[in-house]
């Protein structure tokens, strides 16, 4: 698990979850071509890009049974261990904002950190953050609390005229 | 003419009066006492009587009582011409007594009458004056106190603007461009954020790894 690099588009549990079933669905056509007759032809099941980046990233070969069953290892492992940060925004992200947001956490936080994406229309802008223990409140009006002073400040000069 | 020269004329009058009267009187009584006629007296007094008779006839006596009848009336005439011009004085003076006194008492009726106009004009612009000065406190009380209810209010609306400035504004960020701003734009003031708090969460992450 350690090594494995987890690529931008990987996003939360639910990925992992998916990659794991296709992972085992690729598993049982492996296990079906070796009982099949011999002059059936039998046609791969196509693969999502997902698992296709996964696999290319972390140079995993999906056709070799242990690069599949070591796969399956790390990605049962990080279902059940990779820190995970819920985060609440006002309206969904685009996948373009979320890559990014991706890309930073695992950067900066953990490299295997998954995001579970909320919606939360009081937000208005920016986003409540989850970990475990804590929730960070990164909206717009805990921003504007911190800065109140500044308001007033200038709200007190737009009223008199200055 | 006075009281005092009336009465002396109706005195001369009466005295007259009397006289008349008693001469009557006396040349009757002595016809009754001729009781001898044969007398020299008797004679006498009957040649008297008779030379009387003669004399103070009945044309004369009439005479004499039309000039005393017309006497009395010119002098009753004079002295109700006198009563009248006294009566007349009388009443003109008593006119004039009158009207002054009248003309006084109005006078003195009209100065009281104005007293009380004007004392009564007085209390009535003190009792105005009174009423004006109490509306003037009473309007003060008032402008102070809805000033000080106009203050507290202002106060209490801005203290409560700035407690919920920021609600406010977020709210009102919400209703503006909440269904319009990007996520992509707001990915620097939200990476910024993070970043703030970088160090809470990985401590977070690892307290709850462990």
């Amino acid at each position: 698990m350690e090594q494995l690099k987890l690529p931008a588009i990987v996003i939360g549990q639910s990925d992992i979850a998916r990659l794991q079933r296709e992972l085992n669905g690729l598993n049982d056509f492996f296990t079906s071509a070796r009982a099949r007759q011999t002059g059936i032809s039998m046609q791969l099941p196509k693969l999502t890009r997902i698992l296709n980046q996964l696999a290319h990233e972390n140079g995993i070969n999906l056709l070799e049974e242990p690069d599949r069953q070591k796969l399956s290892a790390a990605l049962t492992a990080l279902y059940e261990h990779a820190p995970s940060l819920h985060i609440s925004f006002a309206s969904e992200p685009s996948p373009k904002a979320m890559e990014t947001l991706v890309l930073w956490v695992r950067a900066n936080i953990h490299p295997h950190a998954l995001i579970l994406v909320g919606l939360q229309p009081s937000v208005a802008a920016g986003c409540f953050l989850r970990t475990p223990n804590k929730v960070f409140d990164l909206s717009l009006r805990t921003t504007l609390k911190k800065s109140e002073p500044y308001l007033i400040k200038l709200i007190a000069g737009a009223v008199s005229g200055r | 003419m006075n009281t005092g020269g009336l009465i002396l004329i109706v005195g001369s009058l009466l005295a007259a009066s009397g006289a008349f009267i008693w001469l009557a009187l006396k040349l009757e009584g002595g016809g009754k006492k001729t009781k001898d006629k044969n007398t020299p007296q008797t004679q006498l007094t009957a040649a008297a009587q008779e030379d009387v008779e003669h004399i103070f006839n009945t044309e004369f006596r009439e005479e004499l009582r039309n000039r005393g009848r017309l006497h009395f009336e010119k002098i009753l005439g004079e002295n109700a011409m006198f009563l009248q011009q006294d009566l007349r004085q009388t009443t003109t003076q008593l006119n004039d007594y009158m009207r002054a006194e009248i003309t006084r008492t109005l006078q003195e009726e009209f100065k009281k009458y104005e007293q009380s106009i004007v004392d009564a004009k007085q209390i009535a612009i003190d009792s105005i004056e009174k009423t004006v000065a109490t509306i003037e406190q009473q309007r003060q009380f008032l402008e102070q106190q809805m000033q000080s209810q106009s203050e507290a209010q202002k106060n209490r609306i801005i203290n409560r603007f700035e407690a919920e400035m920021a609600t406010i504004v977020n709210h009102y960020v919400l209703l503006a461009i909440g269904n319009q701003i990007d996520l992509t734009d707001q990915m620097d003031f939200i990476l910024g954020e993070m970043q703030a708090n970088k160090q809470a969460i990985i401590e977070d992450i690892k307290r709850g790894a462990t």
